[in-house]
């Protein structure tokens, strides 16, 4: 069944292609892309793709002066050229090296400062990327343990840097894993080296064990 | 483009306004604009493409493709549809990292030759499913609702019609 011409295509691609991806789960594309070369291949065939069709559209014309306007708003934009280039901040030293996706998510997510303790070696930073699901970058320090959890929907980690270990296996930089509402797991950071993943899942997580119990006293969620 | 980049020639801008101008017009009011907001989008655009025309670069990707990136953002921004296809049984995404190959010989600009190529010979029923797919949006269970057919028939035609598009697939299935 393996066909020499067999490449990698999912619905992911094309929705992405197409705009119409949810933000976090396009974010997921966006940074696995940059962390591999096939993927990032997949998304600028299916963009061609996408390209090619306004290339082929049926044009509706402008309205007359169209293009005129156009130069005057050009006109008016040299104008007022210079000062705005202030750039997004740089800071966060060891988010420096993450794929640019993904430090434009952090600087328009209100930099670093948003960065909260989850549990012991654990820091999370939720992404505003207008997403209808929740969007997290995790820092896990090396050895130390997510609890023990399951999911109200899907949950999808992408490793960004470093890596960690679950029941499931290890996963490493690129690696994606998706757990569901059936999965219950409790990744523990691999040593040696911080690892980042990007987060983005449909429902809460729900802790399980003994830190449940408290999640559940506190009533948060 | 280059041109727009390096001198700021209006007058290759003006060309390529009297390209893309109606066709990213057609595309916004395809998207369900009315006309008067997809002629204010399609203007956006262009300004975007003269502002940002020191960004393109043609090693990855064809001007209409560029461009068409540039009015699928300004759509993001417009109106936010978001889409959660569910995973592909064999979902790319979810493959381990492949053996480190060397850069592939096809450059960005001879793949997408090639997509437009053989875009031209692909049958009627494919390549509607395709628009509906990378330039509507759509999933593939909706389009599987809009042309009444199977869902499989919808996967099955877009993954033919996407390995017609690679190139070398002489005798689909």
């Amino acid at each position: 069944m393996t066909r020499q011409n067999d490449f990698p295509f999912s619905e992911l691609f094309s929705a992405y292609a197409a705009g119409t991806l949810d933000a976090g789960l396009a974010l997921l594309v966006e940074t696995q892309g940059a962390l591999r070369a096939g993927i990032k291949d997949a998304v600028a065939q299916s963009e061609a793709v996408s390209g090619s069709f306004l290339e082929m559209t049926e044009p509706v014309a402008m309205r007359a002066g169209a293009l005129e306007s156009a130069m005057a708003q050009i006109d008016a934009l040299e104008a007022s050229a210079t000062a705005q280039d202030a750039g997004l901040a740089a800071e966060g030293g060891e988010t420096d090296l993450l794929p640019e996706s993904l430090r434009h998510a952090i600087a328009t997510s209100g930099g670093h400062a948003r960065w909260t303790r989850a549990a012991p070696g654990i820091r999370r930073f939720p992404l505003d990327v207008g997403s209808q699901m929740e969007v997290e970058l995790y820092r896990i320090q090396p050895d130390a343990a997510i609890p023990r959890h399951t999911h109200g929907g899907q949950e999808f980690t992408l490793i960004l840097a470093g890596g960690y270990t679950d029941e499931t296996g290890s996963f490493g930089p690129g690696d994606l894993a998706v757990k569901g509402p059936e999965d219950t797991h409790q990744p523990v950071g691999d040593s040696g080296e911080i690892c980042f993943a990007l987060i983005v899942r449909d429902g809460a997580i729900r802790l399980t064990g003994a830190m449940g119990v408290v999640q559940r006293m506190l009533g948060r969620r | 483009m280059a041109r727009i980049a390096a001198e700021q020639s209006r007058e290759a801008f003006a060309e390529l306004f009297a390209f893309f101008a109606p066709r990213l017009k057609a595309y916004m009011m395809r998207l369900g604009a009315a006309e008067p907001e997809a002629e204010e989008l399609a203007q956006d655009v262009m300004m975007t493409v003269w502002r940002k025309a020191a960004m393109y670069d043609r090693k990855q990707a064809s001007v209409s493709t560029w461009i068409f990136r540039v009015a699928r953002n300004r759509r993001i921004d417009v109106q936010r549809r978001t889409s959660k296809p569910p995973l592909e049984p064999d979902e790319p995404m979810l493959r381990p990292a492949e053996a480190e190959q060397p850069d592939s010989a096809v450059s960005r600009m001879q793949m997408e030759e090639q997509v437009r190529a053989q875009l031209a010979t692909l049958p009627e029923e494919q390549l509607a499913l395709l628009q509906a797919a990378f330039y509507d949006g759509l999933s593939h269970s909706e389009i599987a609702r809009s042309y009444g057919l199977p869902l499989g028939t919808v996967k099955s035609r877009i993954r033919l019609a996407l390995a017609r598009l690679r190139g070398g697939l002489d005798d689909p299935e």
